[in-house]
């Protein structure tokens, strides 16, 4: 290599470095921007200012899908094993909806800590497996707050 | 030791015999249908294993295939962006034409599989996450990624002299690298909708081999696909780059008679 090349090397490099110091501390500064959801544990700590629109998001939590007495409003408790929280939703939930899915709700938090939802969505995991399969997956996903301590992953 | 740096010679002289547009383009006569073929080959049987032979997903049913091509996409969106960046830093460091060449021909390709990705993931999610676009970390990241290669070509051609135009490209591409990093872990560093990876994660894949097997071979057959391309484009601009020298007069000359009989 001859010195101007070398020259040019030491130039790019510092390039790299510069930028990729600056990326660092812009994404440092818009962390909490930058996640999706809060967790029904951010909620049970607190870490809201109510009458807000928030994304939460959680297991569906086993036997907790009701439906209120004006018929259409559809309340259900989200989980993240640790903590839960109440949503209303008034809508047509998405079709992978169920017991121990887990869901990202939209919507503001009132002063109760529970969720009154403008948007349901079905977030699905990374896990791919055929139909044959499935009845152990469905187990595994079924007990899953009883397998883990303190909160899951989803 | 003798054995490495006879290996290292090897690679040395093949370098700077790509480095040379002429050399370039001889080689690229046996090279690009070599790529084509594959490309053929691998996603044909890829494709075919896709939608015939993996079995369907117990929670998505059927409409999880389009993850076949949904994720070799999104990997080549990644793969020809490092690529882009490394031709550039090359270009910038050596001043070799081949690299710059290499560089702004696979800026159109990356962004053509950049949204490739993006509308596949856009169909995918409307009926699995019951939404068609979420601002959440992965899919803003790979929409910036798309939004730099447009900056990439735009600059590009934006000069009227080569020269300026190569190095102005190539240091936008070496800086936007940053963005390769932050889109793979995109989905580890924060909280989104889009799941984590399944097959470059901890533990192994998270899929049986009779749905991982198809992927390989269409994120294969698409990288072909990638070289194929390149090097189509790559012998277009240097002829176009060399049309004044005297190899490609000769050749055009040859194609000329050719005609002429």
């Amino acid at each position: 290599m001859s010195p101007t090349q070398k020259t040019r090397l030491t130039l790019v490099s510092f390039i790299l470095v510069g930028v990729s110091i600056a990326t660092f501390f812009a994404l440092k500064a818009f962390n909490a921007n930058i996640e999706y959801f809060l967790t029904p544990t951010q909620i049970k700590n607190g870490e809201f200012i109510a009458e807000q629109r928030y994304r939460i998001a959680g297991l569906v939590k086993k036997g907790s899908l009701n439906t209120a007495e004006d018929g259409v409003t559809r309340i259900f408790t989200v989980t993240d094993c640790e903590a839960d929280v109440v949503v209303n939703y008034v809508g047509i939930l998405p079709d992978l909806f169920r017991e121990d899915q887990a869901i990202v709700a939209t919507g503001v938090i009132n002063s109760e800590s529970a969720m009154i939802a403008g948007q349901v969505l079905a977030k699905h995991d990374e896990n791919y497996v055929p139909n044959e399969a499935a009845d152990v997956v469905m187990l595994a996903q079924a007990n899953k707050c009883n397998d883990t301590e303190g909160s899951v992953k989803y | 030791m003798k054995f490495l740096s006879t290996i290292w010679q090897f690679l040395n002289r093949s370098f700077f015999r790509l480095g040379s547009p002429r050399e370039f383009y001889k080689i690229s006569n046996y090279v690009t249908p070599v790529f084509g073929l594959l490309f053929l080959v691998l996603t044909l049987i890829g494709s075919y294993n896709a939608l015939f032979v993996a079995p369907a997903d117990y929670q998505q049913g059927d409409s999880y295939r389009i993850l076949f091509v949904h994720v070799p996409s999104a990997w080549l969106s990644l793969f020809i962006y490092i690529v882009m960046a490394s031709a550039a830093a090359i270009g910038l460091i050596w001043r070799m034409k081949m690299a710059y060449i290499v560089a702004i021909c696979s800026a159109p390709i990356g962004a053509t599989f950049t949204a490739i990705a993006l509308a596949t993931g856009s169909l995918w999610g409307a009926p699995i996450w019951g939404t068609w676009w979420e601002w959440d970390a992965r899919l803003t990241s790979e929409l910036i990624l798309l939004f730099i290669y447009f900056g990439v070509m735009a600059l590009y051609y934006a000069f009227e002299e080569r020269t300026t135009a190569e190095r102005a490209m190539a240091v936008l591409a070496v800086v936007g690298i940053v963005i390769v990093p932050i889109i793979h872990y995109s989905v580890e560093w924060w909280s989104s909708l889009h799941q984590g990876a399944t097959v470059f994660r901890e533990g192994g894949p998270a899929m049986p081999p009779s749905m991982l097997k198809p992927l390989l071979y269409n994120a294969l057959g698409f990288t072909f696909f990638y070289g194929y391309i390149l090097f189509l484009r790559a012998r277009n601009m240097v002829l176009d780059n060399e049309r004044k020298s005297k190899w490609v007069q000769e050749l055009v000359n040859k194609e000329h008679n050719k005609e002429a009989h």
